[in-house]
């Protein structure tokens, strides 16, 4: 982001300005409405971490310290839900940002038809995740769904192929889906990227007899990575966020091959109705969460400044 | 034009064939009769008698009742969260205050947390204000994660905005807040569509909140009401998949319209910060 032209003059005028108090008029009615309904939840999670609270009492809870967490460290569960997060997370950005890559490259070079191709391939970005879900789920349907159909048509298996139930294919078949849904995004906003790539350059490299591997090294990459570092940060978050299209597809299952963190979260707190666990696998989901965004904000000021200066 | 190149051709058409054909089987799948949903052979085209299965899922369902619910909370969450952002977007932008970087990285980190981690003291919270249930509390808790992300982006447009514009109505004796509605909000317009879109789709699509908050069906959403469609047999799959596309093109061709702005509001502010 490039500062305004006149910063000097704004810094100046605001040094006039009167009104010290007016900025605090500025960001009070959101601060309030996020204090209200994004920080006050949080503090109540942390509380009901330290308690034994059921869903079905929660008026009677008790105070049990760091129980809940000691006992998350040693639930097989849980570890098996980290690494879960993990393989989802690391899968979804190296995938999705490869895809998008890819595509955008595609749809960079002139031809007749780009601006409909490109559009088109954004649907499916657009698709509400809950859409895909069931078109998806119904596409790995065990007998009738034509992922299982074309499996038996090329002879893989003859029986079809239970992909939502069998503990090996059901993460594959998640990440499958939300790379559809993601990686469209990518491919556009590469694209909005590759516009910076300085023609001049790239056709200077051609000349010179460069491949084409090695103009995108030396030209298009360069010019990229900044938009492609922000993607990594932000389709981090969002897959650590993914709930609606794996709880949709597998619950977490099976044998929770499936079980993120936010699953795992939303299993304790509605399905088992342990309140008191819920929350400490939350407040360990804020730590991370924490953790992600100091590297976000950190990353994307340093940007900011290095944009600014150019 | 360039040369045609088949190579190039092929790749196109192929990234363009699996971006689009889950929405194509969706609609093939809602045209073909449910005996054949069932055969040997997959049906790879739609057929047109089958079209009253349109009907059937309009009129058949509670489609409507959801799509309306949906309406109200989309429409709710982004006149919320665009009132409440367009004020901090330009103290964020404009105006020095103790605690800047503080609020910026406050609103950074609700764009991280998980809307699930929020559900269980949210319910607590609508529990005790009679939320439960209700329209209201659903667009209180999606505009909880849309403002942040709104504030950002305009943020990012009134950047961009030369100070001298301002400069002048400041010297006709207009007041700051006057200066940002009658002189900077017109000229971030196209921006500030591309948030209230972005906050739209995420009114149109959130599940989570939908699912455990609203427990009537009276005002369910229709996120929550196709998902109740999802691993159950009761209802035949052709209805099922047409209701589906009916609450999915509007939404996908809504977006291709304003797709370019979207995107120049996420690159601007959402996504470079």
């Amino acid at each position: 982001m490039t500062r305004p032209p006149s910063h000097d003059a704004a810094i100046a005028a605001r040094k006039t300005d009167p009104s010290r108090w007016l900025p605090m008029v500025f960001i009070a009615p959101v601060t309030l409405y996020l204090l209200a309904f994004q920080f006050y939840p949080l503090l109540q999670q942390f509380f009901l971490s330290v308690t034994s609270t059921s869903l079905l009492n929660p008026g009677s809870s008790t105070f049990v310290g760091a129980d809940n967490y000691r006992e998350l460290l040693t639930d097989p569960e849980f570890g098996q839900s980290l690494r879960v997060t993990v393989v989802y997370t690391v899968i979804c950005v190296v995938g999705s940002i490869f895809l998008g890559l890819m595509a955008a490259l595609l749809l960079d070079r002139p031809f007749r038809g780009r601006g409909l191709a490109r559009a088109l391939v954004t649907v499916p970005w657009a698709a509400p995740p809950v859409a895909a879900a069931l078109i998806f789920t119904w596409m790995y349907n065990a007998q009738y769904g034509l992922f299982s159909r074309l499996a038996q048509f090329f002879g893989f298996a003859s029986g079809g192929v239970n992909w939502l139930d069998e503990p090996s294919m059901a993460l594959p078949a998640i990440l499958i889906t939300t790379l559809w849904q993601i990686f469209p995004f990518s491919a556009v906003v590469i694209l909005a990227a590759l516009q910076g790539v300085p023609s001049e350059l790239r056709e200077a490299a051609v000349i010179d007899g460069a491949d084409r591997f090695s103009v995108f090294k030396a030209v298009v990459w360069p010019t990229i990575r900044p938009t492609v570092t922000l993607l990594t940060l932000l389709i981090t978050v969002w897959s650590l966020r993914r709930f609606d299209v794996i709880w949709l597809m597998t619950q977490g299952g099976p044998l929770g091959e499936t079980n993120t963190l936010v699953i795992d979260l939303y299993r304790r707190a509605f399905v088992y109705l342990d309140l008191g666990k819920a929350a400490a696998v939350g407040v360990i989901g804020l730590v991370i969460a924490v953790l992600v965004t100091v590297v976000y904000f950190w990353v994307s000021q340093r940007t900011e400044a290095a944009t600014g200066k150019r | 034009m360039a040369r045609f190149h088949p190579f190039h051709a092929a790749a196109v058409l192929a990234v363009l064939g699996v971006a689009v054909f889950p929405l194509y089987w969706m609609f093939v799948t809602s045209l073909t009769p449910s005996d054949q949903l069932f055969a040997d052979r997959p049906q790879l085209l739609p057929s047109l008698a089958q079209l009253p299965t349109y009907i059937e899922a309009w009129s058949g369902t509670s489609l409507r009742h959801w799509l309306f619910n949906s309406i109200i909370v989309a429409v709710g969450t982004t006149a919320l969260s665009i009132v409440l952002a367009i004020l901090p977007a330009y103290a964020l932008s404009r105006m020095d205050f103790k605690g800047k970087l503080l609020f910026g990285f406050a609103l950074f980190l609700t764009q991280m947390l998980p809307e699930a981690m929020l559900v269980v003291p949210l319910y607590d919270i609508f529990t005790k204000l009679s939320l439960l249930n209700t329209l209201l509390g659903l667009i209180l808790a999606n505009a909880a994660f849309t403002v942040p992300v709104v504030t950002w982006i305009l943020k990012g447009a009134i950047d961009a905005v030369p100070y001298e514009i301002e400069e002048a109505a400041r010297i006709d004796g207009c007041s700051r807040i006057g200066i940002v509605l009658a002189v900077v909000v017109p000229l971030i317009a196209p921006t500030l569509a591309a948030a209230a879109v972005i906050a739209f789709f995420h009114g149109w699509n959130e599940y989570v909140f939908a699912q455990t908050f609203i427990s009537d069906d009276q005002w369910r959403t229709a996120s929550v009401g196709l998902a109740s469609f999802i691993g159950e047999l009761s209802t035949p799959v052709h209805t099922v998949m047409a209701v589906g596309f009916i609450y999915t093109v509007p939404a996908v061709v809504f977006y291709l319209f304003v797709q370019r702005y979207v995107v120049a509001g996420m690159t601007s502010g959402g996504v470079k910060g």
